[in-house]
């Protein structure tokens, strides 16, 4: 080791990381050459006195308000945490709830429109039944499943069916309609709205015919 | 299983959640090592006392920006400590601060020690010099001679709290002694010149 590489690494001598190798290099040459001996000796002295410094300070620590304040802002931010989990909770479970009462109302729907959907198939197949498709009052149909409030009247030339394979179709139409089922009709009252319930078979021809209540009132239909 | 003994990111983990003791176990396991870094590197205990919170409330705020994979916990507190000292010698001035008060304001008492009051006063005197030389040293120098002789890290430990090469802290240290020596070596020439002068 020369001088000029003891000045960089021959200070390290005393260190605990220091490669033993180059630390006895360097102690060599601090025995031959009086100034790099000098320069550790100095070196030596300031690190002494850097020792001095460190044990002064040796237990030096942040003060305990540190400590406090850190404590403090873990607690908030604990607390600041759980109502947004909980927030979150409830977010999932206003989500669950609401397929909950969808898949409800979906499962309901679909078992009302079970018959219905019958109706609705013969309602098709009526439509092409004279007296009742023809008419412009098609537009007026609306489907019903358990409208029974009366007695059916048989439609002529039609024969009881006791299979029961029978929808209703319920209908709103001009009075005079019925007069193409064979039904007599009030001239004066013809074009009076009523709505009407037809029992249809299962080919989709109309068998019976019934008025609501409040119609059956003044009702002509014999 | 003591709670220290836990691995540090086991206790990261846990003191994210909000686990108040896994956090205090890690706050006193690294923040004296801090403190004392940021009050060699700036001298001044307030700054030093901020530093350490900031470094902390890091962990707690952000601890997604400590990767296991990048090295130790400590290193990486260092490393925020570090940018923290940094910026604050960035803003002021060095504040050479030769007061001898405790970061609580209090007054700094000596060890128990059996020497004599004149003994006593020397070596706080000697004491201050040699901060204030440290102080004295430019941030880059003082910090591998705080982290490498004050500290007593090894070069490794030394460069990845720098986030730098060793070769790098070496070169630093190099320097930073050769400006120490000539300052300590100044002052203590200069009592000597005095009494001799008086003679």
């Amino acid at each position: 080791m020369n001088c000029e590489e003891f000045e960089l690494r021959g200070l390290d001598l005393d260190r605990l990381d220091a490669d033993p190798l180059e630390a006895a290099a360097a102690a060599e040459h601090a025995e031959d050459c009086a100034r790099c001996d000098a320069l550790l000796n100095s070196w030596r002295k300031v690190r002494s006195d850097l020792r001095l410094l460190r044990e002064a300070t040796r237990l030096d620590a942040a003060p305990a308000r540190v400590e406090m304040r850190l404590k403090q802002e873990l607690r908030t931010r604990r607390e600041a945490r759980i109502p947004r989990s909980m927030l979150a909770v409830a977010g999932w479970a206003m989500a669950a709830a609401a397929v909950l009462v969808a898949s409800f109302g979906w499962v309901r729907t679909h078992h009302k429109d079970v018959a219905p959907g019958m109706v609705a198939a013969n309602s098709r197949q009526t439509a092409s039944v004279p007296g009742t498709s023809s008419t412009p009052q098609d537009d007026q149909i609306l489907l019903a499943a358990d409208n029974d409030n009366g007695e059916f009247t048989q439609l002529p030339g039609s024969l009881p069916e006791q299979s029961g394979d029978q929808a209703i179709l319920q209908v709103r139409l001009q009075r005079g309609a019925l007069g193409r089922f064979g039904f007599p009709v009030d001239a004066e009252r013809a074009a009076e709205w009523v709505n009407v319930d037809f029992l249809v078979d299962e080919d989709g021809q109309p068998q019976a015919v019934r008025l609501h209540q409040d119609a059956q009132k003044a009702a002509v239909v014999q | 299983m003591k709670i220290l003994d836990e691995k540090q990111d086991v206790l990261l983990k846990r003191a994210v959640r909000g686990d108040e003791q896994a956090f205090l176990a890690l706050y006193q396991k690294h923040q004296a090592a801090l403190y004392r870094y940021a009050l060699r590197m700036t001298g001044s205990p307030w700054a030093a006392e901020e530093v350490v919170q900031e470094v902390f409330l890091v962990l707690i705020r952000e601890p997604e920006k400590y990767q296991v994979a990048r090295g130790e916990l400590g290193a990486f507190l260092y490393g925020v400590a570090r940018n923290r000292v940094m910026k604050h010698l960035e803003r002021l001035p060095r504040e050479s601060s030769l007061d001898v008060t405790t970061a609580d304001g209090s007054v700094w008492h000596e060890p128990a020690d059996p020497l004599t009051p004149m003994m006593i006063a020397e070596k706080r005197e000697r004491i201050d010099q040699v901060r204030e030389a440290v102080l004295s040293l430019p941030a880059e120098f003082r910090e591998a001679v705080v982290l490498c002789e004050l500290e007593e890290m090894s070069y490794e430990e030394a460069a990845n709290s720098c986030g730098c090469p060793i070769g790098t802290i070496r070169s630093r240290l190099h320097r930073g002694r050769a400006l120490l020596l000539a300052k300590l070596e100044l002052l203590r020439d200069t009592p000597r010149r005095a009494s001799a002068g008086r003679k």
